[in-house]
């Protein structure tokens, strides 16, 4: 009886470690959505990098659950940890504190969360950023604003939507110095009624060039309406308006997947030393990409009036604003990254001089940013 | 910009935000006027909305796919009339269940249609003639859908038919008084069992209207809570049809403004007014003795059953 014991003890601990793909058969990975995988947003993007997961390793099997509330994180990784799962991604900030929690109690498996910051030794954090696809978002907006006012619909106003709309700010205006990026927040990441509102306000206010955060198409299909350039989010949108859409941010959540699921795989990641693995990818990592659709970086309709639009620029000369985007996609793209959006000097809109000539802003710095940059109109909740 | 600016883009915005909220209320004004509260609203608008996009899609032809949205709506309501007229079923668990089912089988079903434009959205229409009227020519008759006019005509026709017709009558009394109405020889569950189907009708079309015509895409969820909107509506124009266009157009152009003074006014005040207009008419008709005044059918909630007291 006691040997018998014994012997399911050690079966069982080689089958810990055959979990964790040391002696690896097969690695099983849970996916934890906050949102429906049919939102054409976030969770749907995250669902197509599993889906490429899946087919990419034969030794890799997958599960998910959608549309989980953010307080009850913690009871779908219980059910995903009985489940037999090895690795667990939970992909909403939300999600922080009860990842954290479930790491504590369950130090075999490896935890995985995306867009936060508290890391424990098996639970790591990832995020792929667009704020540099943004900022080139905002050099083609401000060459192609004719009222000088370009529009962008914002989610929440919290620091990841701030990044991103100061970093479209300070493209719109290193083309065209002038010109006003006018804000609307709807405090919903999903709501196409919401952000069709929004839209229409802001196209009343004789905003003619859009941008946003929200997960669906709804403000390229309304400026598409006005007849109106706009740039799609997170997926491909060029198909909802071929003629106005100009070009987008696009993410590939599978760079880092791939990258992650293959360490785990091979043993460089383990339960016990991913205290200090924080993915946090950009251009150069190709987690992101600039692009009305995959591999059309900027729509061929759009490109006359780039190349026509000149930019007397501080660094550069005469230059267009075509060239001024492929320059600066390069400085990003190219894996020793030369330029940064965010560089000094830097004054919000109250005057105050945010970051000093010569520097670039830290990923700390980055992801608490709360104030708003000069040429930003609308209200700015939080604005310190 | 000057003051026509603004109302002409506020009314504008309002009527076509409100179009799905008076077609969803004018449905359960009905359905309420006839004793049986429907909380499923929202998830007959999500099957509505996906029915017809996937037709219009399909088919070319977003006329039919309203058309399929509406019979839709009509099918969700009757699984709700099956279980509160004939079963008896507690009625606000039945439609919560069914705002439940609606929302699921929709993103279920939609699963590899999001994420795809509708080739050909219902357009808007501009009538000739009125719309060169100053101010109102461009409020109410430039690129407005024809569902909204469709809308506007038929609260009128609900509002006649429920007050100046013998059927009007015999709705309102079952809605009233459902034994009485039995005793006068009114046949209580086939009139309870339309007024619900009706109201999935209008509901489904409301859906339709989103996904073919406000925004011509389907997206999960995408009817965004419009269904909670509707049934404190339907309180708050006090089960009127006539009441609920003016409803609609003041929640539409509370919606809209609440986006378009947001550099001036807290964002989330302007957002909560809709609601909180709600809460206050719901407030009063808490009120006891208000409930008479205001209109709210007597056996309202109350399933009914021959010869029971």
């Amino acid at each position: 009886m006691r040997k018998g014991l014994k012997i399911a003890a050690i079966v069982a601990a080689v089958a810990g470690l055959s979990t964790l793909g040391l002696a690896a058969e097969t690695v099983k990975v849970g996916f934890i959505y906050v949102g429906p995988i049919g939102d054409y947003g976030w969770s749907h993007a995250h669902n197509v990098a599993r889906e490429i997961c899946e087919e990419h390793f034969p030794w890799l099997e997958t599960v998910y659950v959608e549309s989980v509330p953010e307080g009850e994180v913690e009871t779908y990784i219980d059910q995903l940890v009985r489940q037999g799962c090895d690795i667990v991604f939970t992909t909403s900030f939300g999600f922080m504190d009860g990842t954290y929690a479930a790491a504590l109690r369950y130090p075999e498996v490896v935890l995985a969360h995306c867009s936060g910051f508290m890391r424990a030794p098996n639970l790591a954090t990832y995020m792929a950023d667009f704020y540099q696809v943004y900022y080139l978002n905002g050099l083609m907006a401000g060459a192609l604003t004719k009222t000088g006012k370009v529009a962008y619909v914002g989610a929440f106003p919290i620091p990841e939507v701030k990044r991103h709309l100061n970093a479209f700010a300070i493209g719109v205006r290193e083309v065209n110095p002038q010109a006003e990026v006018h804000v609307r927040w709807i405090y919903e990441w999903f709501n196409p009624a919401a952000a069709k509102e929004a839209a229409e306000a802001l196209v009343a206010e004789g905003c003619d060039v859009f941008a946003f955060t929200e997960d669906s198409p709804t403000v390229v299909q309304v400026a598409a309406e006005h007849g109106l350039p706009s740039f799609g989010h997170y997926s491909p949108m060029y198909d909802f308006a071929p003629d106005y859409v100009v070009s987008g941010q696009l993410v590939h959540w599978e760079a880092i997947y791939l990258d992650f699921l293959q360490k785990v795989h091979d043993g460089i990641y383990t339960n016990e030393n991913l205290e200090h693995v924080d993915y946090w990818w950009l251009l150069s990592q190709k987690a992101v990409e600039v692009g009305a659709k995959p591999g059309m970086m900027i729509n061929p309709v759009f490109e006359d009036d780039l190349k026509a639009y000149s930019v007397d620029h501080p660094v550069f000369g005469k230059i267009s604003a075509y060239d001024l985007v492929m320059t600066r996609y390069n400085q990003m793209a190219d894996p020793g990254v030369t330029f940064d959006p965010f560089h000094g000097p830097i004054y919000d809109r109250k005057g105050i001089l945010r970051v000093p000539e010569g520097m670039w802003m830290s990923v700390d710095a980055l992801i608490t940013l709360e104030w708003a940059v000069e040429g930003v109109v609308g209200p700015w909740p939080g604005e310190p | 910009m000057g003051w026509e600016e603004w109302l002409i883009s506020t009314i504008g915005r309002a009527l076509a935000y409100g179009t799905p909220l008076l077609w969803g209320t004018l449905g359960e004004v009905y359905a309420e006027r006839s004793g049986v509260v429907n909380l499923g609203v929202e998830g007959m608008m999500a099957i509505g909305a996906f029915s017809a996009f996937a037709v219009a899609q399909s088919t070319g032809n977003p006329g039919l796919g309203i058309l399929v949205a509406a019979a839709a709506g009509g099918g969700a309501a009757l699984i709700h009339a099956f279980l509160t007229v004939t079963l008896r079923a507690n009625q606000y668990v039945s439609g919560l269940a069914l705002t439940m089912f609606g929302l699921g089988l929709s993103g279920l079903l939609g699963r590899g249609w999001e994420g795809i434009p509708l080739k050909h959205p219902l357009s808007p229409v501009t009538v000739p003639g009125l719309a060169e009227i100053p101010v109102l020519g461009p409020m109410l008759f430039q690129n407005q859908s024809i569902i909204t006019y469709l809308g506007l005509v038929l609260a009128v026709v609900l509002w006649v038919l429920l007050y100046r017709t013998r059927w009007g009558i015999t709705l309102r009394s079952v809605g009233e008084s459902p034994a009485t109405a039995d005793a006068l020889g009114v046949n209580v569950y086939l009139v309870r069992y339309l007024a619900v189907i009706l109201g999935g009708i209008l509901a489904g079309v409301a859906g339709g209207y989103l996904s073919v015509e406000y925004r011509p895409a389907w997206t999960e969820g995408m009817t965004g809570g419009m269904g909670w909107i509707v049934i404190a509506l339907t309180i708050f124009v006090a089960w009127d049809p006539v009441q609920a266009i003016g409803g609609a157009v003041l929640f539409g152009a509370l919606y809209h403004l609440s986006y378009r003074l947001q550099p001036w006014v807290a964002p989330e005040l302007l957002k909560l007014m809709p609601y909180a207009a709600a809460i206050i008419v719901l407030t009063f008709v808490g009120l006891g003795g208000a409930q008479r005044r205001r209109g709210a059918p007597g056996a309202l909630g109350v399933p009914y059953a021959r010869g029971e007291k």
